[in-house]
């Protein structure tokens, strides 16, 4: 029955809507509907979570995320950010030298020279 | 892919491949194919020359099925790690990642540094964004002393003119107090505020928020810990006279 259904999906939840069934498939309904949301969410979760993660891992070596991709990027280094990210975790020496790649294709723009401020007269 | 994927005995190839790369050719490949991997590389050289034959064998008699040969017969290949796979799946720490008595712990002088800056970097160090272990949903940052609260220094009027408000609740229980007077009375509450502000509000926020010790005077009850200098990289920190 639909209800067996329901009180299978509705377990953990808090309070009455574990064991009435008013409450249990109001709040069923809500939960796929969330989850339904969410695949499509963690996809980007993930994804800005492994790019903070390489901006920590490459800040440590003095470069930030986005002149180090600009870097690999013009190098053709096809690594994904997901592998960046472990690599960057696990294998530190590793990760080194594709900063290091990076900063000689890129060295960044320090260079850059800042138009000085128009004074309002 | 998951076999190509680095274990630890590889990744020195992929490095060594790297820096040879960019020696020799300005563009280099796609790296990962280049890794020396016997067992396979022999197999998908057989397979190139595979097209050819097959499609042939194929157009002429379509409703009999291929003959089964052995060499292209598709089969795994024995896996050669067992257990978890930690090369495709983003790591996750476990509670031996994170125990609170193996965190470093930062020792900071706030004397004469620009309050919002110092907060700043002192929040970075206790949420663990610094590091590329980051995760957002457990605590991996690190322990950090402040020293020397009553100095610290704020730019323009502000000691005169930023206030502090507090409300107790009921009607007419607002409190309101200068930079100035908070700073004669408590002034372990200025720079706690500060940080609070710029931690995670939530469990977790309160829970780093206990990371943080504030001291009045120069010395600090934490000398068992061995407290390390907290690197600063702002540079606009110091309050310029």
């Amino acid at each position: 029955m639909n209800k067996g259904k329901i009180f299978k999906l509705a377990k953990g939840f808090r309070g009455r809507a574990k064991n009435c069934i008013r409450i249990a498939r109001e709040r069923v309904e809500k939960a796929l509907q969330y989850s339904y949301r969410d695949r499509r969410n963690k996809k980007r979760d993930m994804r800005s979570l492994w790019i903070q993660r390489i901006n920590a891992g490459t800040r440590l070596h003095g470069v930030n995320y986005g002149n180090f991709m600009h870097g690999l990027m013009k190098e053709n280094i096809q690594l994904n950010r997901k592998v960046l990210s472990e690599i960057s975790m696990h294998e530190p020496y590793s990760f080194k030298s594709l900063v290091d790649i990076s900063r000689n294709t890129f060295p960044g723009n320090k260079n850059v020279v800042i138009p000085p401020r128009k004074v309002a007269i | 892919m998951a076999l190509l994927c680095g274990s630890t005995s590889v990744t020195p190839f992929l490095s060594h491949n790297n820096v040879v790369a960019t020696t020799t050719s300005t563009k280099s490949s796609f790296v990962g194919f280049q890794l020396p991997l016997p067992k396979l590389t022999l197999s998908s050289s057989v397979r190139t020359l595979l097209p050819q034959t097959s499609r042939v064998r194929f157009q002429q008699d379509s409703s009999a099925p291929v003959a089964e040969d052995p060499r292209f017969v598709c089969v795994e290949p024995e896996p050669r790690f067992k257990g978890p796979d930690i090369w495709n799946k983003t790591w996750y720490p476990k509670a031996a990642d994170h125990v609170n008595t193996e965190k470093t712990w930062y020792v900071v002088d706030a004397t004469d540094k620009v309050l919002g800056r110092l907060a700043s970097t002192i929040a970075i160090h206790i949420r663990g964004k610094n590091l590329p272990t980051y995760t957002p949903s457990v605590d991996m940052g690190a322990f950090v002393i402040v020293v020397n609260a009553e100095k610290i220094a704020v730019s323009g009027k502000k000691r005169t003119q930023k206030l502090y408000r507090r409300h107790s609740g009921r009607p007419g229980g607002m409190t309101v107090e200068t930079f100035a007077q908070l700073q004669n009375r408590i002034p372990e509450r200025i720079i706690e505020h500060a940080v609070r502000g710029m931690l995670p509000k939530g469990r977790l926020g309160r829970r780093l928020f206990t990371h943080l010790k504030v001291y009045k005077g120069p010395d600090h009850p934490h000398a068992a810990q061995k407290p390390v200098e907290l690197p600063i990289r702002d540079k606009r920190i110091e309050l310029k006279k």
